[in-house]
């Protein structure tokens, strides 16, 4: 297959999977007409004001219209029924603009001026976050490949399995006693506030190295067995056989062939950097995406719960796709299949 | 003491012979219009004591002070409903009157106030320099509207609950009620910086609840609207409010009265999670906790360079059904409940002992009108008694939703969960984030509230217990309670008062609303060289006293 056809294919399939998981995600939200109006409302509003709302909203009409007509308003093509309806009187917002989520009731602003600072926050960390994860993973992993069996590959193997075992809970309070509290080298809550004195860089260390200690043995293992199938190969023995050195063997012929699996597992770990870090975010204070995901689910703030997940479900999807576009481009038989 | 009210001699002379102590005296006789200074004065030529002198700290000039607390969105600051949002609106917003740690309320932007022999004519005096940020002096006529403004239901202010027996009527209006001033003149302009308070009824806590938290003074054009750049009479000024985040704010310049010591004051919201702000204090980031809770306290006890805060109060965690549906419609369970609980026990387990034992009907010792009673002790039998003759004799099963964001009342909750088994109430727990939950406290058919401090008993009860009014989380409706409350209200007399507040506790225990097991000490920690902060029973802060020493 043509390589254009071929990464035409796997974007259309992963926008038809974007459209499929959104449908969920607002079937799972909204299934209920009057369970929106009651989130709106407050849970204890009386029936008849609830159903009041839900004509006035147009949420008695069916589920695919309902579906289509929010749609319309994420992409900017309408105008959102909760800012003309007069319910959220002043402040004043736009009805209609592309990435137009809704209303929050928690933070009273647009969704989308709560989502995109905080996800700018967490993009910040993920990057820090990822490069640690994958140095981190990937030299462990390495070397653990090339001496198999041997006292460094167990020893290791133990820590980085040891490493992963940890809840981000317990690494977070077992960091913060030593590092803020005993040696008071770290600030302790990482609210990317400078006044106080400590620069952002020094706040995100602690969050970055909690992420890091959970996730580096998963990369590392995927690298280490992926490193043990090259080194075995009889293309590897015969460099070997040559006289070529340890080291030339390992970084300029095994490495190459060893990556093109733990590529796919590396970029996979952005999905989880941007959704799956509530925990450490709480912890630290953070102002970032995890902590928003998390009020708005336990406040029952729908508009905001659904931009999230839907935020959330783009970006493993494009990592999805990116791995897979990069799994092309390093995998010799797919590129000679193509 | 001839320009003082009649009461005044009768006060001293309770204080002499024993029968008033020293600060039931204090807080009547500056409430009837005596100066705070002058009472002080009376007060130890009467009964002789070493008042310590109270130091003013020097203070250095400019530096910043940041405190860890919720800071949640307020923009209606007439329905501020907790002493966390009050905070926010008190750098920025005065009240007429304030309330100070020793619960004596003194003369704030008002210069003094006199009150008829009869309680039911309140003249209040204006400081004549008064400024608002802009500029602009702060009149008479700003008084009359910001009263007006919080009076009227379609405001939402819970001041209502504290003016209605005095100043409001109510009429059905279809089938809502809804609340006017009784008179057209009960609130009068008298000329530009004198204001008249005409009363249908007698109230003794008028300077009181001009310091209630939903009652700032504001400045007409920002029609009831707070945030960045709000207009006030405050010290400060809010230059950065991120919900959630932080509140910042800097000193005014040009204030009327009191210029701060510190250049910059801010709240900073580190979550729920108590460890953050132990954390954020070990590394400096804030310099002090609105307020620790039991298990940050053993922590931070350890920590250098802390000073440690603490005051009795009563604030207190309450359980209450609303006593509109089943089965909290029937007195018998309501008292079922609280005979079944053991409340040494549960002080114990909620506060570490760090308070006193609650005695359910919500007038605490250190309120003036405190009237002793016999404990009121554990009695499974007569609970499991009053159940079955209530219909229930197989018991009871229920849901209690408890906010999470306070330990203490988790663990209370907790608590009272496993003693009532043994009464066969069987309570199902549903502990909601503090955020979901409050948003709902007043309206959960059975849940646990936290209230907050204050100065007064009657305050307190005319709040939550008084028949319709909107703080009123537990629908309760008692005539009797009503009457005698308006009775208490208008008794200055301090021994009168205390056998009216009898009743009234008696009342509680055998028909009330509420088990309250519990009244919780405030306690706080600050950094050691920040200078001139009292723990408030209240929890109210003043940033405009701190300062670093």
């Amino acid at each position: 297959m043509n390589p254009t056809v071929r990464l035409a294919t796997r974007v259309g399939s992963a926008l038809a999977t974007m459209l499929v998981a959104s449908f969920l995600v607002f079937v799972l939200l909204e299934y209920s007409s009057t369970n929106v109006s009651a989130k709106i409302l407050g849970p204890y509003s009386s029936e008849s004001s609830r159903q009041m709302l839900s004509e006035k909203l147009g949420l008695n009409d069916p589920l695919l219209v309902r579906y289509l007509r929010w749609i319309g308003v994420v992409v900017g093509l309408r105008e959102d029924p909760v800012v003309t309806s007069g319910l959220i009187g002043s402040p004043v917002v736009d009805a209609r603009y592309f990435g137009n989520f809704g209303y929050s009731q928690l933070y009273k602003k647009p969704v989308v001026e709560v989502v995109l600072p905080a996800l700018e926050n967490t993009a910040l960390l993920a990057t820090v976050a990822f490069f640690g994860i994958a140095l981190l993973g990937m030299l462990i992993g390495i070397v653990c490949g090339a001496y198999e069996g041997s006292a460094i590959d167990r020893s290791l193997s133990l820590v980085a399995s040891v490493a992963a075992s940890v809840p981000e809970y317990a690494s977070a309070v077992i960091l913060m006693f030593v590092f803020v509290v005993t040696y008071q080298v770290l600030p302790g809550a990482s609210n990317l506030d400078t006044t106080s004195g400590w620069s952002v860089s020094s706040q995100l260390i602690l969050p970055a190295a909690v992420l890091i200690i959970y996730d580096f043995g998963y990369v590392a293992r995927t690298v280490r067995t992926s490193m043990t199938n090259v080194m075995r190969s009889p293309y590897i023995k015969a460099a070997i056989l040559k006289g070529l050195s340890f080291r030339r063997v390992v970084f300029v012929h095994a490495l190459k062939n060893a990556m093109v699996t733990p590529f796919t597992v590396i970029l996979l770990q952005i999905g989880w950097l941007v959704s799956g870090v509530v925990v450490t975010e709480v912890v630290f204070g953070y102002p970032g995406f995890g902590r928003v995901l998390l009020e708005a689910s336990l406040s029952g703030d729908i508009a905001l719960v659904e931009a999230c997940t839907l935020i959330s479900l783009v970006v493993v999807i494009l990592t999805q796709v990116a791995s897979d576009v990069g799994y092309m481009v390093l995998n010799p038989e797919m590129r000679a299949r193509a | 003491m001839s320009d003082h009210h009649p009461y005044v001699s009768k006060a001293a002379s309770l204080l002499s012979e024993g029968r008033a102590t020293r600060r039931e005296f204090l807080r009547t006789v500056t409430l009837l219009g005596t100066a705070a200074a002058t009472a002080y004065a009376m007060a130890d030529k009467i009964i002789p004591q070493a008042r310590a002198q109270e130091a003013q700290p020097t203070f250095k000039p400019g530096g910043e002070v940041k405190l860890g607390m919720r800071v949640d969105d307020v923009t209606k600051p007439f329905q501020v409903d907790s002493a966390q949002k009050s905070n926010i609106i008190r750098q920025t917003l005065d009240n007429l009157t304030r309330t100070g740690a020793d619960n004596i309320t003194r003369p704030n932007l008002v210069s003094k106030w006199d009150v008829s022999e009869d309680l039911k004519t309140w003249t209040l005096k204006l400081r004549n320099d008064v400024t608002f940020r802009s500029g602009r002096r702060f009149t008479a006529d700003d008084v009359v509207w910001n009263l007006k403004f919080a009076l009227d239901d379609a405001n939402g202010s819970s001041s209502i609950g504290l003016f209605k027996s005095y100043m409001l009527n109510e009429e059905k209006a279809g089938d809502k009620k809804k609340v006017t001033l009784w008179d057209a003149n009960a609130i009068e302009k008298v000329d530009d910086f004198t204001v008249r308070l005409n009363l249908k009824a007698p109230q003794l806590a008028v300077p009181e609840h001009l310091f209630h938290t939903a009652l700032p003074m504001m400045d007409p054009e920002s029609n009831g609207n707070f945030g960045v750049g709000a207009n006030g009479t405050g010290a400060f000024e809010v230059v950065e409010f991120q919900p959630r985040n932080r509140i910042v704010y800097k000193a005014r310049t040009n204030h009327w009265d009191r210029k701060p010591a510190l250049e910059t004051f801010a709240f900073y919201d580190l979550g729920d999670n108590a460890s953050t702000a132990i954390a954020a204090l070990a590394s400096k980031q804030i310099d002090g906790l609105y307020e620790a809770d039991a298990s940050q306290v053993d922590v931070l006890s350890k920590f250098p360079g802390l000073k440690y805060y603490e005051i009795a109060t009563s604030t207190t965690g309450v359980i209450r059904g609303k006593c509109n549906i089943k089965p909290f419609d029937d007195p018998r369970v309501r008292k079922a409940l609280r005979l079944a609980t053991d409340a040494d026990a549960i002080l114990q387990l909620s506060l570490r002992g760090r308070g006193k034992v609650g005695e359910h009907h919500h007038v605490a010792p250190v309120n003036p009108e405190y009237a002793p009673l016999p404990p009121m002790k554990r009695d499974l039998a007569e609970a499991k008694r009053l159940l079955a003759a209530a219909g229930y004799s197989s018991g009871l099963d229920l849901e209690l939703s408890v906010p999470a964001d306070y330990e203490y009342l988790v663990n209370m909750a907790q608590g009272v969960t496993s003693q009532w088994a043994e009464a066969n109430i069987r309570v199902k727990l549903k502990v909601l984030p503090g955020a979901q939950y409050w948003e709902v406290w007043d309206k959960v058919p059975f849940g646990v509230t936290r209230w907050s401090h204050r100065p007064l008993a009657i305050m307190q009860l005319a709040l939550a217990y008084r028949t319709g009014t909107p703080w009123n989380e537990s629908s309760y409706s008692n005539p009797e309670l009503d009457e005698l409350l308006s009775k208490a209200e208008a008794t200055v007399d301090i021994e009168q008062r205390r056998l009216i507040m009898k009743d009234i506790e008696l009342l509680m225990q055998d028909d009330g609303p509420i088990v309250q097991p519990i009244w919780k000490s405030n306690y706080t920690y600050l950094r050691s060289d920040i200078g001139g902060f009292q723990m408030h029973p209240s929890g109210y802060i003043f940033g405009e006293e701190l300062g670093l020493v």
